[in-house]
């Protein structure tokens, strides 16, 4: 019957409405629950529990809840320390400033210089790295770096060599740049490809040469995306345990590697917590810093 | 009179299998406001960044003051250009973008400065110099980017739709400024848009462009009142075009004879057509005659309203002729009214015969 089923459709119409009114809060703390749970659970507690332990004692190689600065006071203390910090923020700040750098020339090419078809693969075969482990791909390269690999085999033909790259900060080098650019060329390719290409043409309009364009004009537009870039490759390489480790040979130890060393030696829990609280403590206000100068309004 | 500033000789730009730009010939003068129309997609922005170097022509030459161009880069060319999007720059203040090209030309920080002040001054937003760009209103914006590709006091400035994102009212403020810095400047303009309304208010002369061709070039009452074929007349708005074959024709005038009627024509500068020739004409419709009776003239149609468009002081009529086209006739609302045309069913359109414009068939 017609009247009928006219009547149904809007009867329902008014259940949902009504029960929108009376579910939409609870779906709505029902939908945030997840993400809050999962940081709580994997990301607040164990953060907490990370620097109470730092504060822990060990005696007879077993931890125990207490609230000492020995460990603090100890680990600054030592020079070691510091020079693992020193060496592993300098690795990855070298590492950051050689990353950005060569892949600048390759983002700027993927970005202006070719076809969107072109692109579309270029950042799909920059995603296929990440399908093959790290610590393979670390590996492969003592095939290529070791003193009887294939680049001493070339050099040799050239009467140079063997260089000795293995168990260097080089390796170490290397090894980070197998982490961080590929994933630093596709950041870097987007937030160049997004720029408005009026704005370049304008520049060029106006009198200024393809080089001068680049720092004048492309790098200031380009700079959050490139910031948040250079961030990430900073956090990777900073935290990273495989590549200094494998190609750096851990002497002398960056701070990934101190933290397993103290856990190794005594079961030293607590002071491993410090490291890695001082880690990051650090991580922290790298990544602040760096997303707050790339969002900071334009000062001068 | 005045010299040639550019010259288009023999000008195509082919992108791919697309030819945006095919053969065109044309002169623009020193000192002259030139306005460049037509539909999306005719080739009016291709040929605008030729000039500023953003393309390169695929054949023939684009001379300026005689000297080649097609292979000069577009920054080693003074042909600043307002984009349709501005394209200021987001980094840079109000006073830094129009600082750029001084920059670019190495002028020392303290010329610079007082150039760009000036020419926010002369535009009427000085007080908003050290303002962010973003922060500021679509016309300022406009200013500053006039003022930007004006501070090197160029030849020519293009421009490239500037007023298309403005609201009515600025773009006739807007129109009325750049007629006056363009005679002020005593520079040469040329001015890019899909508005005719724009290009006839601040032209000196019109180019109409369609798939890449030039259709017309003329001052915009030529164009407007003689237009020279049939895509010109139906792009320049309220025209009716009546087809037919030529009865007889004399150095002068033209009798067509089509389903519509027989009707006298002016031929104006054309060449006389052949007897039997296919033809069509042109007759604007606010040149035309109503009357509720049937007027004792040549000239003289049978119509039927239709609808009627209200805008104003002005009135648009859509009658049916009786072939079954649709014939516009444009009034003043007053006269309309004195008329009392609401209760009759005929409506009889006459106009004379020096006003209808012969053009080529096709």
């Amino acid at each position: 019957m017609p009247s009928a089923d006219r009547s149904a459709p809007s009867l329902a119409k008014d259940q949902t409405s009504g029960g929108r009114v009376a579910h939409w809060p609870v779906f709505k703390y029902a939908m945030r629950l997840p993400i809050v749970i999962w940081q709580g659970l994997f990301f607040i507690a164990p953060l907490i529990f990370m620097v109470a332990m730092s504060f822990f004692v060990v005696r007879n190689y077993r931890m125990t809840e207490d609230f000492v600065m020995k460990n603090w006071l100890k680990m600054m203390s030592r020079d070691y320390f510091w020079d693992s910090y020193a060496l592993t923020f300098g690795l990855a700040t070298l590492s950051t400033i050689v990353v950005m750098t060569v892949a600048f020339p390759a983002a700027y090419t993927l970005a202006f210089r070719v076809s969107d078809s072109t692109r579309r693969w270029a950042v799909f075969l920059l995603i296929i790295p990440f399908f093959t482990s790290y610590l393979v791909r670390i590996f492969s390269w003592y095939v290529i770096l070791a003193e009887s690999g294939v680049i001493n085999a070339m050099l040799s033909y050239i009467g140079l060599g063997p260089y000795v790259m293995l168990n260097t900060k080089f390796g170490t080098i290397v090894g980070y740049m197998t982490l961080t650019l590929p994933l630093v060329i596709i950041l870097q390719t987007f937030s160049l490809a997004n720029i408005d290409r009026s704005l370049i043409e304008a520049a060029h309009n106006l009198g200024c040469k393809p080089w001068r364009t680049i720092y004048r004009v492309i790098l200031p537009l380009a700079r959050t995306g490139l910031i948040i870039a250079a961030v990430f490759c900073f956090i990777l390489s900073f935290g990273d345990f495989v590549s200094p480790y494998y190609l750096g040979g851990s002497k002398p130890p960056t701070l990934p590697i101190l933290i397993i060393d103290t856990v190794k030696s005594g079961q030293q829990w607590p002071r491993a917590a410090v490291v890695a609280v001082v880690m990051m403590v650090t991580l922290f206000a790298v990544a602040f810093a760096g997303i707050a100068s790339a969002y900071r309004r334009r000062g001068s | 009179m005045a010299n040639a500033l550019v010259e288009f000789d023999s000008v195509v730009k082919r992108f791919g299998d697309f030819t945006a730009v095919e053969t065109m010939n044309f002169t623009i003068d020193e000192g002259e406001f030139i306005a460049i129309m037509g539909p999306s997609g005719c080739g009016k922005t291709t040929t605008l960044r030729m000039l500023a170097g953003l393309e390169e022509p695929s054949e023939g030459q684009i001379r300026m003051q005689g000297q080649v161009m097609n292979q000069v880069p577009p920054h080693e060319r003074d042909t600043p250009m307002v984009w349709q999007s501005l394209a200021l720059f987001p980094f840079l203040n109000a006073r830094e973008n129009v600082e750029f090209g001084l920059q670019m030309r190495g002028v020392d920080a303290a010329t610079r400065r007082r150039k760009a002040l000036e020419w926010l001054d002369r535009l009427e937003i000085g007080e908003f110099a050290e303002r962010d760009v973003s922060s500021l209103s679509g016309g300022q914006k406009q200013r500053v980017a006039l003022a930007r590709s004006l501070v090197t006091e160029p030849k020519i400035l293009l421009l490239d739709e500037p007023l298309s994102a403005l609201d009515a009212n600025l773009v006739i403020r807007m129109q009325s400024m750049l007629t006056r810095l363009q005679r002020e400047l005593g520079i040469t303009f040329v001015y890019v848009t899909h508005s005719q309304s724009e290009a006839f208010a601040m032209a000196d002369r019109v180019v109409i462009m369609s798939r890449g061709h030039i259709a017309q070039v003329g001052t915009p009452k030529d164009i407007y009142r003689a237009p020279a074929n049939r895509f010109v007349a139906e792009f320049v708005g309220r025209n009716n075009i009546i087809s037919g074959h030529v009865k007889s024709a004399t150095a002068k005038t033209v009798t067509l004879e089509g389903s519509l009627g027989t009707f006298k024509l002016n031929l104006g500068e054309r060449p006389k057509p052949a007897i039997g020739e296919a033809g069509q004409f042109v007759i604007a419709a606010d040149l035309v005659h109503l009357s509720a009776s049937r007027p004792k003239s040549e000239n003289v149609l049978e119509c039927s309203l239709i609808s009627e468009e209200f805008i104003g002081s002005v009135v648009t009529l859509f009658l049916e002729a009786p072939d079954g086209s649709e014939f516009k006739v444009q009034v003043q609302e007053r006269e309309l009214a004195d008329m009392d045309l609401k209760h009759t069913d005929k409506i009889f359109v006459r106009w004379a015969s020096e006003r209808a414009h012969y053009i080529c068939a096709g």
